[in-house]
């Protein structure tokens, strides 16, 4: 009998002693990151039957179990994920953002000093110091477009930095997760199918991180593994067996690095959009839905001065009295040749309309027999041709030798900022005056008056200096002749409306007023015109000018798009991934409230089962004092 | 519901970063007075900044565009005063030549005075502006534009007009040509000019004329000669020399008795000699340097017997009528100078107007509302405080205290 309390008071303290034990796990690991708290789940013993029916024969622990929501978990890793990818996005972003906020350090500051210089030099054209100020200006304009890009590529390369350190990463937690997996094998059977408590609990925290770097999902087998795919599927973990990761050159853009998997020798890319979540899917979303399109347009600015700033200066004549030539070096379209195209195949591009361009990059193809140009940004193709030149928003695809199946990323706009440069740095060949200066003879009787004429725009005639005559007939009769060398020239009995253009050699004038008999006019060559200033008005011009957008944005205003459009992605992004954030914070708090340690919690129980032990204890006690009382009677 | 022990923590601390995120957000705003630090903080608000800057910036430009402008202009103003003040006493000058009591030592001394003059006007005409450039040359600022041989005086400027870009959409001419302030002046009386032969001998003076019928006129050159008969009948012809055909002859001739053909109208008075012509031609350009040139030419030549004298008084004559031209062109060039400067205030008061919009809207969209954020940061600094001791007195709460 007394045996019998013994035995069962030995149970109550078996029991109790593993309650303290779970209590003091739960307090040791109440601050573990992925810890859940355990608690010992009790049974009673088989009882012994006797004549006085069944007696209790005390208590045993069944298990330790964790208080785990797999609903929860499998929720919070969705959520997890897509806060990560927002996170890392914005992060991203930020930099930009930050980038444009320097109202001193931003373009509008060095874009305005140059025209600025230039009106300085339209106000004083023979002035060396004004003309010096003005190549001084370009050159602070242009470096500011070469640090802003310099500072885009940073940013594109701190991704590619990051893309290499988190397929790292990511190896690394998958041969974790697969050695893991191993072991819960292992421990389980050897424990008679009891679980694995703090394996399994790693084993989550291991998921856990992997999905806050690449979405992840996971299928539990049935022998306790679980197999975790990344991506649209990508099997990462089967078991124990683990497949790896490898940062690899984008094969149609070889400045960016994307993630392939290793397949025996070779390696396969998985394809950018299907990494949607982690911190991979938000750098790899900025890049592509940012950064490069920030990068272009900024290119676009640049690229669309240079070439409209050249456009009119070659219409001028400078200090020399030569026309003027390229003032900046007009940077060209960036032609990239997939990595799987054959070797000697080539195209030729040329950019043939600047105010068509967008901030897309495009993609020439070739089935064989048709080339098909597309707009990547949004697909759109123009018709496909079996003959060149294939147009599409300003871009020429003048020549091809390629393959079928082979094809070739066009960027037009990705190097304008990187590679627009300054071409004059001789003060006098900024060609601020006009070629050609007109004259009214002084012994004219008549009120007609000469404009001073403009040039066509280019290419220039090659006569354009050519002197002009031109003479009114006597006795007046309305007509005129023009004598001089070049096109059409000498042309006689030309019919004289007040104010029309008169064109010749590449240069529009007009004459107003009422011409007399014999009256003469005549254009020469502008030599010595040190005070002219017409084609530095017509450069200052350009700044209000839309030049851009077919016909509907200037510089600034192409700039401040830009702007605006990071500006408004940024404060989504802000939004979007607070909202995320505090998504997660809640499902997180509810995972908490189910599986976290309550330390108030564990010292009420560590009270209670203290007492459990003391009383099992004081039965102990009291089966010794019941033994002794026998013993006395024998 | 059941909270864990790190929840309380964690949401203790979240509680207190974002307090703090909105506080130095705050304290950003009131540190440098800017709304708008990055442009995520309001897009649009940030593009439009940029836009309004540079509508800004170039309403600046075309101030100072202006200003230079106006110091061009009111140079050559100036020197348009001082040309119309020399003209002016040019002009007392002829009219006291005119006087009968002088003698060619006079006239001689006279003609010494006018030189310096001109040399004056040519001076004037060759003024430079504070860069060394010329102000009547054209296009050409680094060439003299008027070059003086004895009395004449030459142009080798070119017309060119000096631009400035003194609004949006304005270019104000800020030079004028030395042809066209100096040159470009019609002799006569602006639509004929009359002349007698230096070969008269008769004491005939012709008048400058006026136009009656501008209809008629044919802009043809004309010839008047007077024939004196036996019995001292003077009667005259008038040929159209430019068609050769004759417009009337052997008119009757009384003095001081208007002659009027083709539109034109104009006097004769004294008595021709036999054989003496007059010409009427159109108008042409003549240059103020010509004008006093030909002015000292024939008060230096020497006005001996009644032929001299009528020489010197039809001389005198047109070279008043041309004086007087050439002061009503620098007058009216003053006066389109004059409107050109006022054009200037007028855009410079519009500009300085729109320079107080833009700078309006600038503040309105990215600068700070002072009132409101030293409140907000006042709010924040309390909750983050309240966050704070919250999270102390919470925390301090544990039952392990009473174990």
């Amino acid at each position: 009998m007394g045996n019998g309390i013994l035995d069962i008071a030995v149970t109550g303290l078996a029991t109790a002693q593993n309650q303290l034990l779970t209590t003091s796990h739960n307090i040791s690991n109440a601050g573990t990151p992925g810890f859940n708290r355990q608690q010992v789940l009790l049974s009673t013993n088989t009882p012994q039957s006797g004549g006085a029916g069944f007696i209790g024969r005390g208590v045993h622990s069944s298990t330790v179990q964790r208080i785990y929501s797999q609903f929860l978990t499998t929720q919070s890793l969705q959520i997890q994920t897509q806060s990560q990818s927002l996170d890392s996005n914005y992060t991203e972003i930020k930099q930009l953002d930050n980038m444009f906020a320097e109202a001193t350090s931003g373009l509008s500051p060095t874009l305005q000093n140059f025209f600025s210089a230039i009106h300085d030099v339209a106000t004083n054209p023979g002035v060396i110091p004004s003309r010096q100020s003005m190549l001084s200006n370009a050159d602070a304009l242009v470096a500011r477009f070469h640090s802003m890009d310099q500072r885009m590529s940073q940013i594109r390369e701190g991704i590619n930095t990051q893309v290499s350190s988190t397929v790292v990463h990511i190896n690394s937690l998958a041969k974790q997760i697969g050695e893991i997996n191993k072991q819960i094998i292992w421990a389980e059977g050897s424990a008679g199918g009891q679980p694995a408590n703090d394996m399994l609990d790693q084993r989550d925290e291991l998921i856990n991180q992997l999905n806050k770097l690449v979405n992840t999902d996971t299928v539990r087998q049935s022998d306790g593994t679980m197999n975790v795919y990344i991506g649209n599927g990508q099997a990462l973990v089967v078991g124990a067996q683990t497949l790896s990761l490898e940062a690899i050159k984008t094969p149609d853009s070889p400045n960016n690095l994307t993630i392939g998997l290793v397949n025996g020798n070779s390696t396969i890319q998985l394809p950018e959009d299907q990494i949607t979540g982690g911190t991979l899917g938000g750098i790899f979303s900025f890049r592509s839905n940012t950064l490069d399109n920030a990068q272009n347009s900024l290119g676009r600015v640049a690229l669309t001065l240079a070439q409209t700033f050249n456009a009119q200066h070659q219409l001028g004549m400078d200090l020399n009295g030569a026309m003027g030539t390229n003032f900046f070096a007009l940077p060209a379209p960036n032609v990239i040749s997939a990595s799987t195209n054959n070797l000697a195949s080539n195209i030729s591009t040329s950019i043939t309309d600047y105010s068509a361009l967008t901030t897309s990059d495009y993609e020439l193809s070739y089935d064989g027999t048709n080339y098909t140009l597309t707009r990547l940004s949004d697909n759109v193709s123009a018709t496909p041709s079996s003959s060149l030149p294939l147009t599409l928003d300003g871009i020429s695809v003048t020549s091809a030798t390629m393959l079928a199946s082979e094809r070739f990323r066009i960027q037009p706009t990705i190097n304008g900022a990187k590679d627009i440069a300054v071409n004059i740095n001789d003060t006098t060949k900024i060609a601020a005056a006009g070629p050609n200066r007109t004259n009214a003879a002084s012994t004219n009787k008549g009120t007609g008056t000469i404009s001073a004429g403009t040039v066509n725009p280019l290419p220039l005639d090659s006569n354009l200096q050519q002197p002009l005559t031109i003479t009114f007939h006597t006795p007046y009769n309305g007509e005129f002749d023009v004598a001089g060398t070049g096109t059409g020239l000498p042309a006689t009995n030309q019919t004289y409306t007040a104010g029309a253009d008169i064109s010749f050699n590449g240069y529009t004038f007009q004459i107003s007023g009422s011409p007399a008999a014999g009256d003469v006019f005549t254009v020469t060559p502008n030599n010595n015109g040190v005070a002219d200033n017409r084609n530095m008005l017509l450069l200052g011009a350009l700044q209000a000018t839309n030049t851009l957008e077919n016909g509907t944005a200037n510089y600034q205003t192409a700039y401040g798009q830009l702007v605006s459009q990071v500006g408004n992605k940024t404060r989504e992004l802000q939004v979007t991934s607070k909202a995320q954030a505090n998504l997660l914070a809640q499902t997180e708090q509810s995972i908490q409230s189910v599986s976290g340690v309550n330390l108030d919690e564990e010292a009420a129980n560590l009270l209670r089962f203290q007492q459990a032990y003391q009383a099992s204890s004081k039965i102990i006690e009291m089966s010794s004092t019941l033994f002794d009382s026998i013993l006395r009677f024998g | 519901m059941r909270v864990s022990t790190g929840t309380i923590y964690e949401t203790g601390t979240n509680l207190m970063l974002q307090q703090q995120e909105k506080l130095i957000n705050t304290q950003q705003q009131l540190s440098t007075g800017r709304r708008i630090l990055t442009p995520s903080d309001d897009p649009i608000s940030a593009a439009q900044v940029l836009n309004i800057s540079q509508s800004a910036a170039l309403n600046e430009q075309y101030s100072v565009n202006r200003s230079s402008a106006g110091s061009s202009l009111q140079l050559e103003e100036n020197v348009l005063r001082q040309v119309n003040g020399i003209l002016q006493d040019v002009h007392s000058s002829t009219v006291y030549a005119g006087n009968a009591t002088l003698t060619d030592a006079d006239r001689k001394t006279l003609a010494t005075e006018l030189r310096s003059k001109l040399e004056s006007l040519v001076g004037l005409a060759n003024t430079t502006d504070e860069k060394g450039q010329f102000l009547f040359s054209g296009f050409q600022a680094n060439t003299k534009p008027f070059a003086q041989t004895g009395l004449a005086v030459q142009y080798v400027g070119d017309q060119g007009q000096r631009l400035n870009q003194v609004g949006p959409a304005r270019q104000l001419a800020v030079s004028d040509s030395g042809t066209d302030v100096f040159e470009r002046i019609k002799n006569g009386n602006g639509v004929f000019a009359t002349a007698a032969s230096s070969s008269n001998i008769g004491s005939g003076v012709i008048d400058g004329g006026s136009v009656i019928t501008p209809s008629s006129l044919t802009g043809g050159n004309y010839e008047i000669t007077f024939a004196v008969s036996a019995i001292g009948v003077t009667t005259y012809d008038i040929v159209n020399t430019s068609t050769g055909s004759t417009v009337s002859s052997a008119n009757p001739y009384v003095s001081n008795n208007t002659v009027s053909f083709d539109g034109m109208q104009l006097s004769i008075k004294g008595n021709p000699a036999n054989g003496d012509k007059f010409t009427v031609s159109p108008s042409s350009n003549q240059s103020v340097f010509k004008t006093v040139g030909d002015l000292i030419t024939a008060l230096e030549t020497p006005a001996s017997g009644q032929s001299g004298g009528t020489r010197l008084a039809n001389d005198l004559k047109s070279t008043l009528q041309n004086i007087n031209n050439s002061l009503e062109h620098v007058l009216s060039k003053q006066a389109s100078i004059g409107a050109r400067l006022q054009e200037i205030d007028t855009l410079e008061s519009v500009g300085s107007d729109q320079n107080i919009q833009f700078e309006q809207m600038l503040s309105q969209l990215q600068d700070v509302d002072f009132a409101q954020a030293t409140s907000d940061l006042q709010r924040q600094q309390l909750y983050l405080q309240a966050a704070q001791q919250s999270y102390i007195k919470i925390s301090g709460l544990s039952l392990f205290n009473y174990i």
